[in-house]
């Protein structure tokens, strides 16, 4: 155990220092000037950029620059956007707990109601129920995410004006961003009619979280009917059956656990699927998140800002993934060899 | 009766072909490769069946609703949009650059995924290790991400976007066929082929490729899906396609505008993305299970 901790942390800290080197070189690959790309200030005069070059160890060595990049980072001075001249650390520390959020509500509402789906059409497959539910996994699966979106907006909002179509909460309510998460903020702050401020902010996010959600369900249906079938072919099982155990009794001791194994694995591939879709969607229903922050730095050829995001993102997709991958060898004890960081 | 045959039938048919009457048994599995042979048609002579020039602009009919409204003509089927343009040419002219493009970055991912799964198979030790760390890495990092540092780097457009999904799909096929080949290299075939003398690479085509076909047909399957869709989104966000190229995710964003009063030009290109990425899952799907059966039987 303390070994394999050893090896996933090594591997963490591995890709991070590959990601950190790789966001190092991005502002000598991006156009333009390497000075503003780098510190995100357009000097006015030769002497402010002389000035600024020794600031930013630009006459020195490349390895002088990354030491002090580094330390910059791990200081919290991240720089500035060139758009906006606001620090980038809190504008990131704005916009992406909006991105967690939309990523948490939809795993959760996947999780709720993928995995029932899934199970359903695996123990009664090619019966009955199994039917919608595959076709809904196929289908579901191959919806782009941003024609769902589309769609719900023209149904729901401009059509039936039941939902508001942008934002994460009414202009009325003037709510203090503390952890950046708005159902928490708003226990936080003292609006008066809470009640009230949270049947808006859950107005506000059930059509981007549905939206995200259909594809994710839909995954995550197909792969657990896949594996419930697998498993119940199992021996165990059938041995289990010959011993007069009750379908039910079957399902919930040796189904259940063994067909979510190999689910956790995939669960944590999908989280990179999920964080693309939810960019996307955020620049649709103009959720201030992280992907339309990314996208709007685009448009301005903010690149100080691109790096810093795209560091900040890759990071915590990268050790999402890999804690659910040491998640998964922990808890599973019929995997012995690891693939990673082995040498 | 005495049976001189080691087979039951007369004749018996290759693994390929056994997979085709396996695949043919589900109908929705046929009806997905007959509409993904339409698309493929589409990619290859799509502009020859277009009835109109797709940049040619009709100011007499501006968004004129499809055929089956009451407002709408035969003689543009799908309706026109808010510049007067014919949207069935236009869609058959967008699903060929959608379909093309994505077939093509697959191909792309494909040939160089193997071949980088298949040295780091080939490898072991150090090197090998490596390369697992960057690609893991590199697999973290999501699609949209990719895309972005690509066209930051390299400017918006049809083949920067392309570059970018190339990349990000390239890693799950040096995965695979990583792990594939070292399992296989502990087989007794492998074995023998090293006794006979055959070099790594000369295993690796002769020995594993051959037997490795299906497994990537049915990845890059999954692979063409996502393609699809991630090309079409990086055109919706105005990050891949510029209107030099019409595709189907951008003519989706530009028909926006207009999208209150012409749902059909939202829902058309939406539909088409849907159709396309619904046949080729459905011929994964169909082709994962007839693969399945072939060996259950």
């Amino acid at each position: 155990m303390i070994k394999l901790s050893i090896r996933y942390i090594n591997l963490i800290v591995l890709t991070v220092f590959v990601l950190l080197v790789f966001s190092f070189f991005l502002p000598y690959l991006f156009p333009g000037d390497l000075l503003t790309n780098i510190t995100g200030i357009t000097p006015e005069t030769q002497q402010q950029r002389e000035a600024l070059e020794i600031a930013f160890k630009l006459d020195k060595s490349i390895f002088h620059q990354f030491v002090f990049y580094i330390e910059n980072l791990f200081s919290g001075n991240w720089g500035v956007s060139t758009a906006t001249q606001q620090s980038l650390k809190t504008e990131v520390a704005l916009f992406f707990p909006a991105t967690i959020e939309l990523v948490v509500y939809a795993l959760l509402f996947s999780i709720l109601v993928g995995i029932p789906l899934g199970f359903i059409g695996g123990l009664r497959h090619h019966k009955g129920f199994d039917f919608p539910i595959v076709t809904f996994s196929i289908v579901g699966y191959s919806f782009p995410v941003f024609w769902i979106a589309l769609i719900f907006i023209t149904v729901f909002c401009l059509q039936l004006n039941w939902l508001p179509t942008s934002g994460r909460l009414d202009l009325l309510y003037d709510l203090p961003s503390v952890t950046g998460f708005v159902l928490i903020d708003i226990a936080l702050s003292d609006i008066e009619d809470k009640s009230a401020a949270y049947k808006d902010a859950f107005r506000h996010l059930i059509l981007p979280t549905l939206a995200v959600s259909v594809v994710t369900t839909a995954l995550f249906a197909r792969f657990v009917r896949r594996s419930i079938m697998d498993v119940m072919e199992k021996s165990y099982i059938i041995a289990a059956k010959s011993r007069g155990f009750s379908p039910w009794q079957i399902f919930l001791k040796h189904g259940f656990k063994n067909a979510l194994i190999p689910i956790l694995p995939i669960l944590a591939l999908q989280v990179s699927t999920l964080i693309t879709n939810v960019m996307i969607v955020e620049t649709i229903f103009s959720w201030p998140g992280i992907g339309k922050w990314l996208i709007e730095a685009i448009y301005q050829h903010d690149y100080p800002a691109i790096r810093i995001g795209m560091l900040a993102v890759s990071i915590v997709v990268m050790i999402l993934t890999i804690s659910t991958e040491f998640l998964t060898r922990a808890i599973d004890p019929t995997r012995e060899k690891v693939e990673h960081a082995t040498f | 009766m005495q049976r001189f045959s080691h087979y039951q039938e007369e004749y018996y048919p290759s693994p390929l072909m056994h997979v085709w009457i396996e695949f043919r048994r589900s109908h929705i599995a046929l009806i997905g490769f007959i509409l993904l042979l339409s698309f493929f048609t589409i990619a290859l002579i799509g502009p020859l069946l277009a009835p109109f020039d797709p940049d040619l602009q009709n100011t007499n009919a501006i968004l004129l609703p499809p055929a089956w409204e009451p407002n709408g003509t035969v003689v543009h089927i799908l309706g026109t949009d808010g510049l007067g343009r014919d949207v069935l040419s236009r869609l058959l002219y967008a699903s060929q650059i959608t379909f093309g493009s994505s077939l093509l970055v697959v191909i792309v991912a494909v040939v160089v995924g193997v071949s980088l799964g298949a040295i780091a198979g080939l490898l072991s030790g150090v090197k090998s290790s490596v390369v697992n760390h960057l690609f893991d890495s590199i697999m973290s990092i999501p699609t949209l991400l990719i895309a972005i540092i690509i066209v930051a780097i390299l400017g918006t457009g049809l083949v920067n976007s392309m570059l970018a999904i190339t990349l990000a799909l390239i890693p799950q096929f040096v995965h695979q066929t990583r792990t594939f080949v070292k399992s296989e290299l502990q087989k007794e075939y492998v074995l023998l082929d090293k006794l006979d003398g055959a070099r790594p690479l000369q295993i690796f085509t002769h020995s594993i490729l051959p037997g490795m076909v299906e497994l990537i047909v049915v990845q890059a399957s999954l692979a063409l899906s996502i393609a699809i869709i991630d090309i079409s989104a990086l055109g919706f966000l105005n990050l891949g396609a510029q209107s030099n190229f019409i595709e189907l995710g951008q003519m989706l964003s530009q028909s926006l505008d207009v999208a209150y009063v012409a749902t059909w030009l939202v829902a058309l290109p939406g539909f088409f993305i849907l159709l396309m990425v619904l046949s080729v899952n459905i011929v994964g799907e169909g082709l994962r299970s007839a693969l399945r059966n072939r060996l259950s039987h």
